[in-house]
């Protein structure tokens, strides 16, 4: 189908010249710092319900974003028409906040060669959406055909491919293009008494459209549709504190909010986090160590260059429960006397960079699964998770957990419905008692939010056991 | 006709020309500035020009859809193509289309929504403002040791829609907020809160002292915040929870997920699902309200349409896709923007407010729980399950008392609705959504 951009463009999203005099432009009151930003993001998507392609649709944005540091201070302007006149416009109108003299420096940024985390040999935006239609096409059967209380199914696809320009006056250019996708099924299955139950699954990340060979949509659907069926007929969960054990994978977003949030260097810096000034200490139990890593091969987290133009890295946060490291922007690291950790990213041209998760997770422990549930005599097995959300000043977190069974006597027991749990990130992470020898990325379904911007990340976690959990509930009392 | 409603008219017509039955353009212009201080000085200093445009393409039943923020000429004809060429992709349905001439209706005199004095707004006016702001958190008191942000922004936004049924609309507006989010330390805990206002006219907007302080009250009353015991007690939602448990029994109302079964309301439509005080309604003609505006995203009237009328299941929510799937008509709810196909969504919704002191309410507690703020999602709206995490204030024989966190509330949403058993007469909108105190006779509270 018809296409806008170049099939292999290798030409500039902006001339190296122009950069460079918007540089110098972003500079004109003597400010410490300026950067531009660009960015060209193409996306496509398909949505699939009551047994009908609803839509196809394709999006393309792009824009500049200028940014200029004078001391603490950050001036942002962006535009998304890209002729020079609106480009020199944001580049004054970022250096506004600063108030030195004037400065007619100039500054020339060369090419940094960048590491190959990803590189996929068609772009995303270069499949044909036919293609990706037909995905979601066989997610909608194989649904539907795994059994007959599967009454709806909403099938979707979306991809995008995005091509970034960073620049800035320390000399630094990198280019990257960053393509990702993912397909995902949502299905309402009915029971006994018009008992409804849904079930969701989904994956991909920075993979070529190959990967869908092997995570078919048929596994994505049988998935969403095993779920929904599992859980007809759940008992009400009951209220109180409980010992939990947390299914491997996707469970780890348990993790990004408990404690990844709250490592995160700008409430390190404004000392709006509960994780502030205890580097050194421990905040954990001694069988967590927790990693955040923007270089897995291929995952949805993982960069090639972060949005300030920084290599992303492996970043051991903690180590055996005690703190070891925050992650860094270049900004917070600037002031807090540290270096970026590759951790800057923002949701695109529109938006500030902040320090940023990656690919976030808990390092493997001994326990096998099977003995990790058999350990419990009276607790929650939560297999699959909702939402979740960090206040990271109080620490306090939340989590729906859409797939939970009772454990009685080690062993899984009834599901049950509307479990939610609820803790504060250090007690909770001193409460991990098991850790299993089943380490387990998510299927790249995870999209972080922040302060209003949204970028995909990854997490991932193997069977974890967490004594005294606060399990959200309906019904008060009963057995312990 | 200026070049924006000019551009979108183009791109309809090159649509039909290149081969679809039925097109509509929706364009988005805008600009907005935002600051951020700290320490009295400027933390950053955001500000932007954008624009984009969305086209929904009908090419024998089949829909397509492109959005784009390139206005260059030669990308717009390759953008009308890209469109035309999607729509081979989807399937057909006689129920798409844009909606009937006889549902768009008169579009109402919905009065002003534009505030030259936003519109021109001096720069410094943000930065100062912010820094009155963060004074006085900070001068609340010796607890206040730090803040997350305070801030205030103003936006200036156009939108356009031309269509091939012959609607050609645009209307302009303006918006201003002010927010603080303080950071109170007692050396134990760390507890925040924030507190915000959002308006279309500089004079409806809230004053910064007002908000610094309202900001620094409540995170200073989390300090000491403390588990307790699992039990069934009566809770009250303060006028902004309240305002979000509203927003989510309108999303129950949405026609698209009734029509689909997807809702815990979907069979109790004319029932009685709650006590006759409460009445929720959807107003998009509210006079000088944030999500006011002539015409909806399908250039469909707006209305005012009453979701629970005393108690009683009045309507559902449709736009014009939705309503013929469900054989009734569109009630003006098509939201969008120019990167979305429409949606079903509310204009300013809210709670009608009751007659009773927020005070009063409180007052009849023996034993229960005042909630000021939430985490999570927390409702599934085809089951009706609502969970969420909650801070606030624990009450003893009709006082507020110590605060509470790492709680949760918990009931179902047809309970909850059911148990609604007193409204408070304080009802306020900050931002689209807006409510009074609300009492639930009894809820989950999990805990210890």
């Amino acid at each position: 189908m018809a296409r806008t951009a170049p099939k292999t463009s290798t030409a500039p999203l902006l001339a190296f010249p122009l950069i460079e005099r918007l540089l110098a432009a972003a500079m004109e009151r003597g400010a410490d710092f300026a950067e531009v930003y660009v960015e060209r993001n193409e996306f496509t998507a398909v949505s699939l319900e009551e047994d009908k392609v609803k839509s196809a649709q394709n999006g393309l944005s792009q824009g500049v974003g200028v940014r200029v540091i004078s001391g603490a201070k950050v001036g942002y302007a962006y535009s998304d028409d890209l002729d020079d006149e609106a480009l020199f416009r944001a580049a004054r109108t970022a250096a506004f906040i600063a108030q030195g003299r004037g400065s007619e420096k100039s500054f020339a940024v060369s090419r940094t060669p960048l590491p190959t985390f990803y590189r996929l040999p068609t772009h995303l935006a270069d499949v044909a959406i036919a293609k990706k239609r037909d995905l979601v096409v066989r997610v909608n059967q194989a649904a539907r055909a795994q059994d007959p209380r599967i009454k709806q199914v909403t099938g979707s696809w979306a991809d995008s491919t995005k091509r970034i320009l960073v620049a800035n006056t320390d000399g630094h250019l990198a280019e990257d293009t960053q393509d990702l996708c993912r397909i995902n099924a949502y299905v309402v299955a009915e029971g006994k008494k018009g008992e409804r139950r849904t079930g969701s699954f989904g994956g991909g990340g920075r993979v070529s459209f190959e990967h869908f060979d092997t995570f078919t949509p048929e596994l994505v659907a049988k998935e969403a549709a095993r779920q929904a069926i599992a859980t007809l007929g759940a008992k009400d969960a009951r209220a109180g504190q409980q010992t939990v054990v947390l299914a491997p994978g996707w469970s780890g977003i348990l993790l990004h909010e408990a404690v990844g949030h709250g490592l995160e260097a700008d409430f390190i810096r404004k000392g709006t986090s509960l994780f502030a000034g205890k580097l050194g200490q421990k905040v954990a139990s001694d069988l967590v160590t927790v990693i955040d890593d923007g270089t897995m091969a291929n995952a949805r987290g993982s960069l090639n260059v972060d949005d300030e133009g920084h290599a992303p890295q492996f970043k051991v946060l903690i180590e055996r429960g005690v703190l070891k490291g925050y992650m860094y922007d270049s900004l917070n690291a600037k002031l807090m006397g540290q270096k970026s950790t590759g951790s800057g990213r923002r949701e695109s041209f529109k938006h500030l960079p902040l320090p940023r998760m990656t690919n976030t997770y808990l390092a493997p422990g001994e326990d096998s699964p099977e003995d990790i549930v058999a350990s419990v005599d009276s607790g929650i097995y939560c297999a699959n998770f909702g939402g979740g959300q960090v206040d990271i000043t109080n620490g306090n977190f939340v989590f729906e957990v859409h797939e939970a069974y009772e454990i009685k006597k080690g062993k899984l027991a009834a599901p049950l419905k509307g479990v939610t749990l609820i803790g504060v990130g250090p007690e909770a992470l001193k409460n991990v008692t098991r850790v299993g020898n089943d380490p387990r990325p998510d299927p790249g379904m995870g999209t972080c939010g922040k302060d209003g911007q949204s970028v995909p990340v990854g997490v991932g976690l193997p069977t974890v056991r967490i004594d005294n959990m606060t399990v959200g509930g309906t019904k008060v009392g009963g057995a312990k | 006709m200026n070049r924006w409603e000019s551009l979108a008219k183009k791109l309809v017509q090159r649509a039909l020309k290149k081969g679809a039955k039925q097109a509509d353009a929706f364009l988005q212009v805008g600009r907005s500035a935002d600051v951020r201080v700290r320490d009295g000085e400027i933390e950053d200093l955001t500000q932007s020009t954008s624009k984009g445009v969305g086209l929904r393409v009908f090419v024998k039943n089949r829909l397509g859809f492109a959005w784009t923020s390139d206005f260059e000429p030669a990308g717009l004809e390759a953008f009308v193509d890209r469109a035309i060429a999607l729509a081979e992709v989807s399937a057909p349905n006689p129920l798409n289309g844009l909606p009937d001439a006889k549902d768009l209706g008169k579009w109402p005199d919905v009065g002003d929504l534009y505030d030259p004095v936003v519109a021109s707004l001096p720069e410094d006016w943000k930065i100062t403002v912010s820094v009155e702001m963060e004074k006085i958190v900070r001068a609340a008191d010796p607890r206040i040791k730090t803040i997350d942000s305070v801030g205030a922004g103003e936006s200036v936004s156009e939108v356009y829609l031309a269509s091939s049924t012959g609607v050609t609309g645009s209307y302009q507006g303006t918006s201003v907020y002010l927010y603080a989010s303080p950071v109170a330390t007692d050396g134990d805990q760390l507890q925040t809160a924030t507190w915000y206002d959002a308006k279309r006219f500089f004079s409806d907007l809230e004053g910064p002292e007002a908000i610094a302080k309202e900001a620094a009250r409540r995170a200073l009353r989390l300090l000491g915040a403390k588990k307790v015991k699992s039990q069934k007690v009566p809770v009250v939602f303060d006028p902004t929870m309240a305002a979000s448990f509203i927003g989510t029994i309108a999303g129950a109302a949405n026609g698209d997920l009734v029509f689909k079964k997807s809702s815990f309301l979907a069979p109790k439509l004319g029932q009685k699902i709650a006590p006759d005080t409460v009445s929720i309604v959807d107003d998009g003609l509210m006079p000088r309200g944030l999500a006011t505006g002539p015409f909806d995203g399908e250039g469909v009237a707006t209305r005012k349409t009453s979701i629970i009328g005393k108690g009683v299941l009045d309507a559902f929510l449709y736009d014009a896709f939705t309503a013929r799937k469900a054989k009734t008509r569109t009630t003006g709810n098509a939201s969008r923007g120019y990167r979305s196909l429409p949606g079903i969504g509310t204009n300013n919704l809210y709670l009608e407010k009751g007659t009773r002191r927020p005070e009063a309410i409180i007052k009849d507690i023996p034993n229960g729980l005042y909630v000021t703020s939430m985490l999570g999602h927390g409702a599934n709206l085809v089951t009706g399950e609502y969970s969420r995490g909650a801070n606030g204030l624990w009450i003893e024989n009709g006082e507020l008392t110590f605060p509470v966190q790492e709680i949760t509330v918990a009931g179902h949403l047809t309970d909850m609705l059911l148990q609604l058993d007193a409204i408070g007469d304080d009802l306020t909108f900050r931002g689209s959504v807006g409510a009074p105190t609300i009492r639930f006779k009894e809820l989950t509270v999990s805990g210890e």
